[in-house]
């Protein structure tokens, strides 16, 4: 602690310093500020991924002030209107300040010994009972780097059980199989910095206007400077991003896949493709169709890679004509043909970036393999201002759930838990023997949903989310997280939550800048802070918590460190030194507005896999996708085929129902929802209605109006004007309000690749209400 | 919500002010280009939010006979009636937008609900409503306007990319964000004060003010 405190001095004042250094406005106001007794520290933000840097101004042990950090290179010093209020977040008045015990109907204050021994006494149990597959951990793209790292390493290398998954199996785990299958490696090989270099921006099922805010501010820049620049909107919903747009093009829902392979059917009937480029870094492979929805329980997939020919790739790509993909996208076959000849234009940098309207998709992994297929035809990809882009929503779920690795499946930086040389890797730096971490994945986050609710899980931790409102299909997961029996559900939480109104004990937990910790970002930019704050009350560190609770088992030599977060991230970089993921070592990103890996000596990264800028490409390669070893380092142009929605409107549910975000609330509203300027700004979630189908159903705007799936029904306030405007035969509702819980109505169909679920489409009817 | 009372307590001067004062339309006109704060302050307080429809001032106030039925008919209670203090306005109906604004019904019940014609019933469509418009009174402090990627009004507006639209140019700043700037086009703001609700500083950066009037000149551009 005091170490920590320390450094936390020594980085303000670096922090100060280097204000002074870049600008003298905010150097001039940090000294003000500094006469008044605040100091300041920098961190990442606590909401999406973008990762923007902020200055947290701390007072007499309190947040008194945030501002966007000049010197972070993410924002420069800007935040969106989520990030503006910081301060606030963590001072709702409903924190939660002391654990709680189930006695009943009641939640019963207690100590945290009390809590902590009730909780060990319940994994004991149930684990001699019925096995270490029995408890399981559900955590978070906003898991700090330190708690991730613990519950995976507590979980595979100490319980012995590959139970453990982040809610970014949500949000961004067909992103993950899409790299994977591609690339053979997780994440993206280019940065920001795209944003300014390229002059063409393909947005994919991303409403960055509101979602990304910052980032959009930046895409529109370049647009303002260049006016060769061109974004062109892909969507099933007008947004704010179609409004700035060059160009909104609207398809119908799952559509995309038939339109990206028009794209390649256009590109390769027209030889407009890169040669070259395909000669040298490209191999082509089928997989197998017709692969379900996942919509059982126990569903089980697995691919078979098979490869094929540039020609047979040709003959695959045959039906999707323009003229027959404009039928099933509802796109005009002339503007399919305009786009295609765009992503072509050899005089064009090409950019596409998407996010959860891609990946939320039944076929999620198959449309990401699709739009790697576009710029790996073109050659349009690894270069300054030319590449694919997954844009992330949490603040870590790509440094934290994919690059620890925290789902069931996986290890740290790339590796699986099926390989026995990554099994043997991570016991060798874990310090246990390599048969202690199980060679099989257990449960992704839906099936682990499933588990709870047939019984097979019996003890289930929740840590930094929010699944009782966030995952699909909720009611059923709802009512079997209480069914009783041996189940036993811990939720750490700041506030109460749709989750912790289920929980058996809840555990009260610092927050942020109250304890140090560690982002990754969506352009591989890792950031570091220091603990600023004291939590109120006996809130405690979910790291605190994960390791506490090892002790009790009998775990606690998995955590022998003193200074543990700096102790615990040197250990997690063995991981990744050599394999092109390579981070800094923990005293750079302390001083670092953020570092791209892989790092190497003391360089970030800017473009992966590329000559110049990446070290893992010797001169003369060019371009080397040189984690993809199993297929000659090079990239996979997969034929993935159209396949439909797992549920479609029919007579009896004729509406599409997507639901997302909106600028001002974040996920499940818990923090955002406790800034009153936020909540008046956008306090509860409404249904956007097209005004012709309105009209049909005599629904004016303002009116109530019942939303029924096959699973739930809701009853919302029609919009008929607001920011976003349904198509027609679609509604879309926003995902935050705990008062609605839209989730209650999505289907838990699932990639059966990614085994992420489709939040984007399912089946609604309408009535007024 | 210390807030709150404070702008009940404002608009209870302001009722006082006006119900004493009476000042004629064409000072509010005016009250932009002078500079003597006394009349300034009384120019700026000098205006009522009206419901929908509402008659110009001084024949809103002749024809307007405090029924209150207006205020029955608003679903979201946003008209309320001027109490005691308000002089010759007691019992008439008026909005405090920073509390409850107008939600613009489709319908436009109050109108509707109005017996005397103090509510123009000619007015059935809620582009054509005018009562006021929104006017961004504080630059400094438009946290769109410094960069920030806020436009909370913008996106509330229930008459977006029409009454306010965004104005994007470049952050000299940062050198490579965008001032995305919610401009508000008088022509179509009808004066809800959603915006003005909606707006998250303290106290709010944009507001709806009296509708200025248009001024003739030669130009034709």
């Amino acid at each position: 602690m005091a170490l920590s405190r320390r450094d936390f001095l020594k980085a303000s004042a670096a922090a100060a310093a280097l204000a002074a250094a870049t600008g003298g406005r905010l150097g001039a106001t940090d000294v003000h500020a500094a006469e008044g007794g605040i100091r300041w520290g920098k961190a990442p933000c606590r909401f999406c991924g973008t990762g923007c840097g902020v200055l947290v101004g701390v007072k007499d042990g309190r947040i008194v002030a945030t501002k966007g950090d000049p010197a972070a290179p993410v924002n420069k010093g800007l935040n969106c209107i989520k990030g503006y209020f910081l301060s606030k977040v963590l001072y709702g008045k409903d924190r939660l300040t002391k654990p709680l015990i189930r006695k009943g109907n009641k939640m019963v204050e207690a100590s945290w010994d009390e809590a902590m021994d009730l909780i060990a006494s319940k994994f004991r149990e149930s684990i001699a009972k019925h096995g270490p597959d029995s408890v399981a951990m559900f955590g978070s793209g906003q898991w700090t780097v330190f708690e991730g790292y613990a519950a995976a390493k507590l979980f595979k290398a100490g319980i012995g059980t590959n139970n453990i998954e982040p809610n970014a199996r949500f949000c961004m785990a067909s992103a993950v199989t899409g790299f994977m299958t591609t690339f053979n490696s997780d994440e993206p090989m280019g940065c920001y910095d795209d944003l300014d270099l390229g002059d063409t921006y393909f947005l994919w099922g991303a409403n960055m206007a509101e979602c990304h805010p910052v980032l959009f501010s930046r895409l529109i820049d370049n647009r303002l400077k260049n006016p060769k620049v061109k974004i062109i909107d892909f969507g099933t919903r007008f947004t704010r991003t179609s409004q700035m747009a060059d160009k909104y093009i609207r398809f119908n829902p799952q559509t995309d896949l038939a339109l990206l392979n028009a794209i390649a059917h256009i590109i390769v009937r027209d030889r407009l493709y890169d040669e070259n480029f395909i000669r040298k870094h490209v191999v082509f492979k089928k997989g197998k169709t017709n692969i379900g929805y996942g919509l059982e329980d126990k569903f089980k997939f697995a691919d078979d890679p098979k490869p094929m020919t540039f020609d047979e790739y040709r003959e695959f790509l045959k039906p999707y004509t323009p003229e027959y993909v404009s039928k099933l996208s509802g796109v005009p076959a002339k503007t399919i043909e305009e786009v295609a000849r765009l992503y072509a234009d050899k005089s064009r940098k090409v950019n596409s970036l998407w996010t959860m309207g891609f990946n939320q998709h039944v076929r999620g992994t198959w449309v990401n393999n699709l739009v790697y297929n576009v710029h790996l035809l073109t050659g349009k990809i690894c270069k300054p201002g030319e590449n694919p882009m997954s844009l992330t929503g949490q603040p870590s779920a790509c440094g934290t759930a994919r690059e620890v690795g925290t789902f069931t499946h996986r290890l740290p930086a790339d590796m699986v838990v099926m390989n026995e040389e990554h099994r043997k890797k991570a016991a060798e730096i874990w310090g246990v023997p390599a048969e202690k971490i199980p060679a099989k994945p257990t449960y992704h986050a839906t099936e682990m949903f499933r588990a709870l609710d047939r019984g097979d899980i019996k003890v289930l931790w929740v840590q930094v989310t929010n699944p009782f409102q966030s995952a699909p299909n909720l009611s059923r997961y709802r009512k079997g997280a209480r069914k009783g029996g041996d189940r036993f559900i811990i939720v750490s939480d700041i506030y109460p939550t749709r989750s912790t109104e289920l929980a058996d004990v809840v555990l009260p937990s610092a927050s942020w800048v109250e304890k140090e910790g560690f982002f990754g970002n969506a352009e591989r930019r890792g950031q570091q802070w220091f603990k600023m704050v004291e939590p109120p009350g006996e809130a405690r560190n979910d790291l605190w918590q994960t390791m506490e609770l090892a002790r009790r088992l009998g775990h606690g030599n998995l955590f022998p460190y003193k200074y543990v977060e700096k102790e615990m991230f040197e250990e997690y970089r063995k991981f990744t030194l050599g394999q092109g993921k390579d981070l800094a070592p923990y005293e750079a990103y302390t001083k670092a507005r953020g570092l791209r890996w892989p790092v190497v000596n003391g360089k970030e990264t800017l473009w992966r896999y590329t000559e110049g800028y990446d070290p893992y490409v010797k001169a003369g390669e060019g371009v080397k996708f040189y984690k993809n070893k199993p297929n000659d380092y090079k990239a996979v142009i997969w034929a993935r085929p159209y396949e439909p929605a797992a549920e479609a409107p029919d007579r009896q549910y004729p509406f599409w129902l997507c639901t997302g975000r909106v600028l001002e609330q974040w996920h499940t509203g818990t923090m955002t929802g406790r800034v009153p300027e936020l909540k008046r700004a956008y306090g509860g979630a409404v249904c956007e209605i097209h005004p012709e189908d309105a009209k049909r159903l005599k629904v004016k705007h303002g009116d109530k109006v019942r939303v029924t799936s096959r699973r739930g029904s809701i009853v919302l306030t029609a919009d008929l004007r607001g920011r976003g405007k349904a198509e027609k035969g679609n509604v879309f509702v926003a995902f935050f309000d705990e008062n609605k819980m839209i989730n209650e109505l999505c289907i838990d169909a699932y990639c059966p690749i990614s085994g992420e679920p489709d939040y984007k489409k399912c089946a609604v009817k309408l009535e007024k209400a | 919500m210390s807030g709150a009372e404070e702008e009940t307590k404002r608009v209870s001067r302001r009722h006082f002010l006006k119900g004493s004062l009476a000042l004629p339309l064409a000072l509010t006109v005016a009250g932009g280009l002078l500079t003597v704060p006394s009349l300034r302050r009384a120019d700026a307080r000098g205006f009522y939010l009206r419901p929908p429809g509402a008659l110009a001032e001084k024949c809103f106030l002749g024809a307007c006979i405090r029924c209150g039925k207006c205020v029955q008919a608003c679903p979201y209670r946003a008209i309320r009636l001027a109490e005691t203090d308000a002089g010759v306005a007691i019992g008439t109906p008026f909005i405090i937008a920073r509390e409850e604004p107008c939600q613009l019904c489709t319908d436009l019940p109050c109108i509707k609900s109005c017996p005397s014609g103090a509510l123009d019933k000619g007015v059935t469509e809620v582009e054509k409503v005018r009562m006021g418009t929104a006017v961004i009174i504080d630059r400094e402090n438009c946290l769109s306007i410094r960069g920030l990627r806020c436009e909370v009004c913008y996106r509330n507006c229930p008459l977006i990319d029409r009454a306010i639209t965004i104005e994007p140019r470049h952050n000299p700043r940062t050198g490579v964000h965008t001032i995305m700037e919610p401009v508000v086009h008088r022509d179509k703001c009808v004066g809800c004060g959603i915006c003005e609700k909606s707006c998250v500083r303290e106290q709010p950066v944009i507001v709806v003010q009296r509708t200025p009037l248009p001024q003739q000149d030669a130009y034709e551009f």
